[in-house]
């Protein structure tokens, strides 16, 4: 497809790799000769400079005859500008990024009246995605599939956990029945697909994909199903707090909100009726041991800066905080976070990029299989991808046993209709179904491409 | 510096390589000539090409390995291709056989050979089948056949491509090399053809238009072009020099339908005009050599158009022609033709940057406050691209005398120094006096020859590349 995107910041350059890895021809627009110079010399991208919201540099950027003109600059106003101009010359179909709440309650309306096919709201995606790890503890990270009813949840074992210490195919015991599948492991450096004999160790981050009841069943089994958090402290007070504590509120959840600047408490205080706003520093310590930072169930660490969050992030777990997450933009501090036992990092950059990246690779339903959601899970190491079975896909109706899979590639998940299989030897693949695999290393971007050549 | 990533593409080229070599191993069969000197080419690239191609390369590929791989490639390629001639046994030593190689990749079209006609056509047309695969960059061919090379290519084709700004003519760059040597084949081909139709056989007509589309200017023939004593070849030809030394994105704009932009390009206007005012002044200064004026105007817009195309064909031995028409025929090599083009010198792009900043230079001292960037073609010029367009011009000519001097070391004239330094720094091929049109580079020592050589390539990587190669901290692994 041809991908315009204007915008090379954070959230451009990450679309753009992520796009020219899948063989998609990417122009990118800029004003900022840095930006694009790095954009092109480290990816096969076609760059142009100038105002993405003018006629003559979209046009120059070929947003006539584009099929996604995506506008992630940091103005919303730009943003809009460009896809009602891109709209209007012709693009197929345009993406906003507006993160501006005012606006965001407007959509409806902006939508129809500027063009938009969507809107990306990185504040509130990234809030959702919080949400969603407030709402189960338990897990560091958590990636939904088939819109919502199949989850990939990811967590450390602990001394005791009875996965620990035996292979997995003596597991059955425990798992009777549970529609779920360990289906990664990562230790330390090391990253594998688990087959039967493979034995985890505590400390291990393991990767469980499964229907939602069976991760709840299994997290029950596992004896680590936390009671539902009650106590949600959040240090700063942005747009991820504004809508995240939104959220939690209508969730039944006690939220308390820590911010610096005394004008934003009050706005926030007068939007957030439900909401505890305190004024003051987040990096203070004596601030967070006078609120009881020990008796909260949920530690957020959301300020605008990385560093100040992991800090404060690493001080609640050193109070021995259930759960805490920090928010950090930098994509190479989620390693050093976690090698400090931070597990749950989040990036709305990066959560904004894979939102976009989701709807267009739904969108390219060209190929035979049509991939629909893509996640890089283990610090990028391998990929689990959902692709829906198309007439051109191969070896539909063969058992899986009869079929020989190129290695590090695991078929962890079939949907067929409303029925949900964790496939094995028996399983079946046809027309219409809906497929997740795990691969290792990635680059599987077709069902077909699973299969090792010859049958077994 | 990753020198296992430099050493496998150099592999992956060394196949690409061998691959173009079988060409000139059909003709040689089809003339019946020995095809030997190919088979053993062949053999030792391919050999070299799948021990090196096979290397496990881990790590990052940066500026610095694109460089320094772009340099090396071009060494590579004159050590490899150098092997037909060398087993062919028509040349007396391994240097000359690497001169002549390199002088062909590189689209100079410079030669040591004092008889050429003799020699094998096998042998000859892998000579002029150099400066096709040069003319538009083995790498990019490599880019465009290879796309999935997995590396940050775009380092390459900036190191490769001549001009001041790169760009690209669609997002993926396996697209736009392919695209830039389909208009390259396209335009060859139809050369090829009118050259034919001119009453040129076959043969001659490939290899003429081989050295025509690589702006390189190898003959099969002694007297080179004069020697058909077609006028009618000699019109296609300087038609085809001006295409060839056209900016090559120029067709792609065209071939979208923006003809517009095309005529405003300022570098294709001075270069007409460059083009036209040089041929206007030879005809002045010729008139009184030939008989009829239909003869001095083809002949001065013959050399002209194979002079700032840096061709380097003859159709008369300009050595012979006055003073002025010689000096301007110096200042048309020293320019060359347009960026993006398969030509050499210094690039009239160039040409048009240093225009314009001398005149902010005098605008900027009568107005000592004034503020003004260079534009080219309605977009700001980052100063940037501005400084490296001048600091091109000084080290290339720094390069040039230094060389004059070196070269000095074989006793030959003063004009003999100078234009073959020039020569071969610009990729034309001929210069004046004993390395004129009638003349070749046989004479020069072996020492001179391999610096001649390596200016070769400076100007066909346009220096930088290789001036990256003297600096100490190129070499560091870390």
């Amino acid at each position: 497809m041809k991908i315009v995107i204007v915008g090379g910041g954070k959230v451009g350059y990450t679309l753009a790799a992520g796009l020219s890895a899948e063989d998609h021809d990417i122009t990118i627009v800029d004003n900022n000769e840095d930006a694009l110079r790095r954009a092109g010399d480290t990816l096969d991208v076609m760059c142009i400079k100038g105002n993405g919201a003018s006629v003559a540099t979209l046009t120059d950027a070929g947003a006539a005859d584009a099929d996604v003109l995506m506008a992630v600059t940091s103005q919303d106003e730009v943003n809009m500008l460009c896809c009602l101009l891109a709209k209007r010359l012709g693009a197929g179909f345009t993406i906003a990024r507006i993160r501006d709440v005012a606006y965001s309650r407007e959509l409806d309306v902006l939508k129809q009246g500027v063009g938009l096919d969507m809107v990306i709201n990185p504040e509130l995606a990234t809030a959702v995605e919080v949400s969603r790890l407030v709402r189960f503890p338990s897990a560091d990270n958590i990636e939904t599939f088939c819109r919502g009813r199949v989850e990939l949840v990811g967590f450390r074992t602990q001394k005791g956990d009875f996965l620990n210490g035996q292979p997995l195919s003596a597991l059955t015991r425990h798992l009777q029945g549970l529609p779920v599948l360990v289906c990664a492991v990562e230790r330390g450096e090391a990253f594998s697909i688990p087959n039967g004999s493979f034995v985890v160790e505590q400390g291990d981050m393991v990767y469980v994909i499964g229907e939602l009841y069976g991760i709840a069943a299994f997290f029950r089994t596992l004896g680590r199903l936390t009671p539902k958090a009650k106590n949600v402290l959040m240090v700063g007070g942005g747009r991820i707090a504004h809508y995240l504590a939104e959220i939690l509120d209508k969730l039944g959840m006690k939220v308390k909100i820590i911010e610096k600047d005394a004008d934003r408490c009050l706005s926030l205080s007068a939007e957030l009726p439900k909401a505890l706003v305190l004024c003051g520093d987040g990096t203070d310590q004596e601030l967070l041991d006078v609120e009881n930072l020990r008796g909260v169930d949920v530690f957020l660490a959301i300020t605008g800066h990385d560093e100040e969050n992991l800090i404060t992030a690493l001080y609640a777990r050193q109070c021995g905080v259930g759960k805490v997450i920090a928010k950090a933009n930098r994509q190479n501090y989620a390693g050093v976070a976690r090698a400090v036992g931070i597990d749950s990092i989040i990036s709305p950059k990066l959560i904004t990029a894979n939102e976009i990246l989701r709807v267009v690779r739904g969108m390219e339903s060209t190929k035979g299989s049509v991939m629909s959601t893509l996640y890089r899970i283990a610090g990028g190491r391998a990929e689990a991808t959902e692709f829906v079975a198309g007439p051109s896909t191969r070896n539909l109706g063969v058992p899986l046993k009869k079929l020989r899979l190129k290695p590090g590639i695991l078929l962890a998940v079939i949907v067929h209709g409303n029925t949900l299989t964790i496939p094995e030897g028996n399983s079946v693949l046809t027309e219409g179904d809906s497929v997740i695999v795990i691969a290792a290393g990635g680059a599987i971007r077709d069902l077909n491409d699973i299969y090792a050549e010859g049958r077994a | 510096m990753n020198y296992r990533i430099v050493l496998k593409l150099i592999g992956k080229l060394l196949l690409v390589l061998a691959a173009a070599m079988a060409l000139p191993l059909c003709v040689a069969l089809l003339y019946r000539e020995t095809p030997v000197p190919f088979f053993l080419a062949i053999g030792i690239s391919l050999l070299f090409g799948f021990v090196l191609s096979g290397i496990k390369a881990p790590g990052g590929f940066f500026a610095r390995e694109g460089f320094v791989a772009v340099a090396a490639i071009w060494f590579v390629m004159g050590v490899f291709g150098a092997l037909p001639f060398y087993f062919s046994g028509w040349f007396s030593s391994y240097v000359d056989c690497f001169f002549e190689t390199v002088s062909g990749f590189t689209t100079t079209g410079a030669s040591i050979l004092t008889a050429i006609e003799p020699l094998p056509r096998g042998i000859l047309f892998w000579r002029s089948f150099t400066h096709w695969l040069g003319g538009m960059g083995v790498l990019i061919l490599a880019l465009a056949l290879l796309p999935k090379l997995g590396l940050r290519t775009f380092h390459l084709m900036r190191a490769e491509s001549p001009g001041p700004t790169k760009s690209k003519l669609v997002p993926k760059l396996s697209e736009s090399s392919k695209i830039l040597y389909l208009i390259y084949t396209a335009l060859t081909a139809a050369l090829v053809l009118a050259l034919r139709i001119a009453g040129l056989p076959l043969y001659d007509a490939a290899v003429t238009a081989f050295g025509t589309a690589g702006t390189g200017g190898f003959s099969v023939m002694n007297a080179s072009i004069g020697a058909y004593h077609n006028p009618a070849a000699e019109i296609i030809i300087t038609i085809f020099l001006f295409l060839f030394s056209m900016n090559f994105t120029l067709y792609f704009l065209l071939l979208s339908g923006k003809i517009r932009q095309v005529l405003k390009s300022s570098e294709l206007r001075l270069f007409s005009f460059l083009w036209f005012a040089a041929a206007a002044v030879l005809i002045l200064d010729i008139r009184p050599l030939y008989e009829t004026l239909g003869e001095t105007v083809r002949a001065a817009f013959f050399q002209v158009a194979t002079m700032i195309s840096t061709a380097g064909f003859a159709t008369a031995d300009f050595d012979l022609w006055p003073s002025t028409a010689k000096m301007v025929l110096f200042l048309l090599m020293v320019c060359g033709a347009c960026a993006g083009s398969t030509g050499g010198g210094i690039k009239a792009g160039r040409i048009v940057i240093f225009l314009k900043s001398i005149r902010r230079e005098v605008q900027q001292i009568l107005h000592p406050r004034s503020v003004s960037v260079v534009k080219l073609d309605g977009h700001a010029l980052d100063e940037g691209t501005v400084r490296t367009a001048l600091v091109f011009l000084v080290t290339y000519i720094a390069i040039a005398f230094l060389g004059a001097v070196f070269v000095a070391q074989d006793g030959f004239s003063f004009a003999t120094n100078i234009t073959a330094v020039f020569s071969a720094l610009g990729n034309i091929g001929p210069g004046l006096d004993m390395v004129g049109p009638a003349g070749n580079f046989a004479a020069f020592s072996a020492p001179s020859k391999l610096l001649l050589s390596v200016c070769m390539i400076m100007g066909r990587i346009e220096i930088f590349p290789i001036l990256v190669l003297f600096s100490p901290r190129t070499w560091k692994v870390n």
